[in-house]
């Protein structure tokens, strides 16, 4: 009897951890999205506006779904309204996903693993691309480019080269981004500032400087960028390892940094929102962080106003972010899908893309473009520019996740005293081979 | 009337079909599935590997693309380079492609258009033959001197011809070779094992202690009942994120007391120095959870008859023998079972630790759950993160085993021999 008991109840236990494991079996496409669905029902509301507008002109139009974050300015929902005019056999559909880029990347994958022409054109981070295109969910993007008379050479190059994959190109610029260093340059010194915009500085420099001004004028720091075990201490190491060429020392120099105390005492969980909030909050000398952040400057309302603020490329370039669009291989709308990413791409969307929202063209010819460079001021700043051009891209890989969580958990480890420097700086390389 | 009684007897098996039928449908496919996972080499970010594959197959569609590639590339070089030779071997090299895409289509034939379609080992032979020729041509045109500028790119575009290729991704071992071989898989077990042990043994503590609280016949009984059970009424992720404010190192209070009595030396080394944060964790852990613990115990004691402890002061004995020798013997298979619940759930923890630190500082609070997590939504690894899961349970298994033994519980009365 008791044999038996012993039986039935390790079985049962056995039974209950393995219910744990969610199924991420791709045969069931119908019930994963559906799985999801409630949870994401605080983000849901958006959802239904965005669809309206899109909707009523359609008439017979054949739809065509945009999967993409919400745009906190005007500058999707124009967009779209500009090509639902525009096309003649098409109307674009937006569904809003979740603005927790991780949750975004589960749903996409939910979604093109069970091959469901759900998304006929997707946003992505520009580390997902890798991985999708080497999955085989993305339709190739170099057929377009010279239909329409483009080369990659016509887009942004950081990032063309995040979306390529063995040979081909698979995604095409949404908006880029990347990090730049960002001065108070009613602190530091003209000659400073100027040294620092030239680009010809080390971070050894701008610790140095960072402890002489800490302190001036009510700062409490130095020097404030990401350091929390998440993607964007990939982005930072990759900055201070000058594009992994030298790990340890990028390490080394992190941990400077906070050895000297010129950076918060909790900087190892900073990410870009208390990067933000430290320096507009007038509490940091220097700060590295994305274009986003001039953005909520020049709206006003803070303790720093534009003119205290300066812009310069950092020691080692930064690194190349935002996102990038794809179509989705699996899509039964090839045709009007790419009709859409030509457009929202090409001249016209990105052009509504950068007057509309200040986002930063990825189409090259509109950096030239006056409406764009009166729309927003970073285009004509000559450190900006200059950051433009010395940017660095992160490994373009099948299993970035994978590389990239090996980078962030050793170069935490080590920051926070758990690892030595050289296995810490021996397990990235490892990882990055 | 055998009949009648054949059907009285297979009554009850009727009325519980439709259980067995919806456990079956909800709860054992979908495990048989997902334990099917752990014994083939299964990702997503490969797409020889992106689905299993029990047979040679040959990818179509991917094969289409390749030469679509090959033949755009061949014609923009075709437009750069200079020589006559050059372009007449262009020329030569981009018949030979489309030959050889005719032969293929032929072996492989496809008449529902499905991308990837099973094929034979020998026809996969043929087709690796015509490949390589297809490079050698490749790599002679190439050899030529001429105005070239996709050459890296192309032979990127012809390594699709590989991976058009697909094995069966069958590998019974492979993953549990790769799961002995990974330090992560034993850094996070063993940290699993020990929050698993310290968070219980301290909720056995003090669940049996506000249990016996909770039973005494004291004044606000039902209010210190109800009080006892919100932290275990408030959802697991709230209550991380409540901690979470409390062990902030700028505003948290529990790190500025900790820091100002001397127990850190600074007040963010709470959360972000390894070492420091598994206590932060069990804290969050036993205040969350001991009152579940109590809660169960708390059903045993009531079934313990007031008699056995009148009849024990009769006969001289203390509190302390009492408590010996009447409620924990009888307390015993309420302790079993809450001691099972408990570790099996600690032993699973996922939530707590995702919120409170996400597994940081440097992964040293990272529990086996959250690694398994990772490595299947992260990083699209099913096959190896269903071998860990299953890992997981074989090892709950244990657990349970270890404990009807050495608890040695009769779980209903009867025989229990």
């Amino acid at each position: 009897m008791k044999r038996w008991l012993v039986l039935i109840l390790v079985a049962l236990m056995v039974f209950v951890v393995s219910c744990q494991s969610q199924d991420p079996a791709p045969e069931k496409p119908a019930e994963d999205p559906a799985a999801e669905a409630p949870a994401e029902t605080p983000e849901e509301p958006a959802e239904e506006p965005a669809e309206e507008p899109a909707e009523e002109p359609a008439g017979d139009k054949t739809e065509i779904v945009f999967a993409v974050q919400e745009d906190s300015t005007k500058a999707l929902e124009e967009v779209v309204k500009a090509f639902n005019e525009k096309s003649e056999k098409y109307s674009v559909k937006t569904t809003i996903m979740t603005n927790d880029s991780g949750q975004m990347y589960d749903q996409l994958l939910n979604s093109l693993s069970s091959k469901s022409g759900e998304y006929d054109v997707i946003s992505m981070d520009v580390v997902w691309a890798g991985t999708f295109a080497s999955a085989g969910y993305l339709e190739p993007m170099d057929e377009l480019m010279m239909n329409n008379g483009w080369t990659p050479a016509s887009f942004n190059k950081g990032s063309m080269d995040s979306g390529k994959y063995s040979g081909k190109h698979y995604a095409l610029p949404y908006f880029p981004d990347l990090g730049f260093l960002y001065i108070r340059k009613d602190i530091v010194s003209e000659e400073d500032v100027a040294k620092l915009q030239s680009g010809d500085y080390s971070y050894a420099d701008l610790l140095e400087m960072a402890k002489n001004y800490k302190g001036e004028m009510d700062t409490k720091f130095g020097y404030v960028y990401q350091s929390k075990q998440y993607e964007g201490l990939t982005v930072n190491i990759n900055e201070f390892s000058n594009n992994w060429q030298d790990v340890a020392g990028g390490l080394e120099m992190m941990k400077a940094f906070m050895d000297e105390g010129v950076v918060p005492e909790d900087i190892t969980n900073y990410t870009e929102g208390e990067t933000l909030t430290a320096f507009i909050g007038g509490e940091s000398v220097f700060a590295r962080n994305w274009p986003y952040m001039n953005g909520v400057i020049q709206a006003g309302d803070q303790v720093v106003q534009s003119d205290q603020v300066a812009f310069a490329p950092l020691p080692n370039g930064g690194s190349v972010g935002g996102w990038l669009l794809g179509i989705n291989a699996n899509s039964e709308k090839m045709e009007g899908a790419q009709e859409f990413v030509a457009f929202l791409a090409g001249p016209e969307g990105q052009k509504i893309n950068a007057v509309e929202g200040s986002y930063l063209p990825g189409f090259n010819e509109l950096l030239e473009d006056s409406d764009v460079l009166a729309a927003n001021k970073l285009v004509s700043d000559e450190g900006f520019k200059l950051a433009l051009q010395k940017t660095i891209a992160r490994p373009v890989v099948a299993d970035y996740a994978k590389v990239s969580d090996a980078i962030q958990l050793n170069t935490h480890n080590f920051l926070t005293g758990g690892a030595e420097l050289d296995a810490a700086a021996e397990a990235i390389n490892e990882a990055l081979k | 009337m055998n009949f009648r009684k054949r059907l009285d007897d297979s009554t009850p098996y009727l009325l519980i079909l439709p259980v067995v039928i919806f456990l079956f449908v909800f709860a054992i496919l979908p495990i048989a599935q997902s334990l099917r996972f752990a014994f083939y080499d299964y990702q997503l970010n490969d797409q020889r590997k992106n689905d299993l594959y029990s047979n040679p197959s040959y990818n179509l569609r991917l094969h289409d693309e390749t030469i679509k590639y090959l033949h755009f590339y061949l014609d923009s070089e075709a437009v750069s380079v200079e020589k006559e030779e050059t372009t007449q071997a262009i020329a030569a090299l981009k018949e030979k492609l489309t030959s050889y895409d005719e032969e293929v289509k032929q072996l492989v034939p496809s008449p529902q258009m499905q991308p990837v379609v099973e094929v034979s080992e020998e026809v996969l032979e043929k087709i690796e033959a015509g490949k390589q020729e297809l490079v050698k041509e490749l790599n002679q045109l190439y050899a030529l001197e001429d105005a070239f500028t996709l050459e890296e790119d192309i032979h990127a575009v012809a390594g699709g011809f590989d991976e058009s290729v697909v094995q069966p991704n069958f590998t019974p071992t492979e993953n549990f070779e790769e799961m002995l071989q990974d330090r992560r898989v034993r850094s996070t077990m063993r940290f699993t094992l020990i929050f698993t042990f310290i968070s219980v043994f301290l909720e056995l503590i003090l669940g049996i202690a506000l249990a016996m609280i909770m039973n005494q016949a004291i004044k606000g009984r039902g209010l210190i009942r109800t009080t006892s059970l919100i932290p275990w009424a408030i959802p697991t992720s709230v209550a991380a994120m409540m901690w979470g404010y409390l062990y902030d190192g700028s505003a948290g209070i529990v790190a500025h007391l900790f820091s100002s009595i001397g127990l850190l030396s600074k007040p963010t080394d709470l959360l972000l120095k390894s070492g420091s944060t598994l206590w932060a964790i069990v804290a969050a852990d036993v205040w969350k959870t001991t009152p579940y613990m109590a809660l169960l115990l708390l059903a045993g004691l009531q079934t313990i008859p007031d008699t056995l402890y009148e009849s024990s002061s009769l006969d001289g004995a203390n509190k302390w023998e009492q408590f010996r020798h009447i409620t924990l013997p009888l307390l015993k298979p309420s302790i079993f079972v809450a001691l099972l619940f408990r570790t099996l759930d600690a032993f699973r923890v996922f939530d707590l630790i995702y919120v409170l630190t996400g597994g940081g500082p440097g992964g040293s609070t990272e529990s086996i759950s959250i690694y398994a997590y990772k490595i299947m939504f992260g990083q699209t690894r099913f096959g190896y993160g269903s071998a860990i899961v299953l890992t997981m349970a074989i090892v709950v298994g244990i657990i349970t085993f270890v404990y009807i033994k050495s608890l040695n519980v009769k779980l209903m009365g009867g025989d229990g021999s």
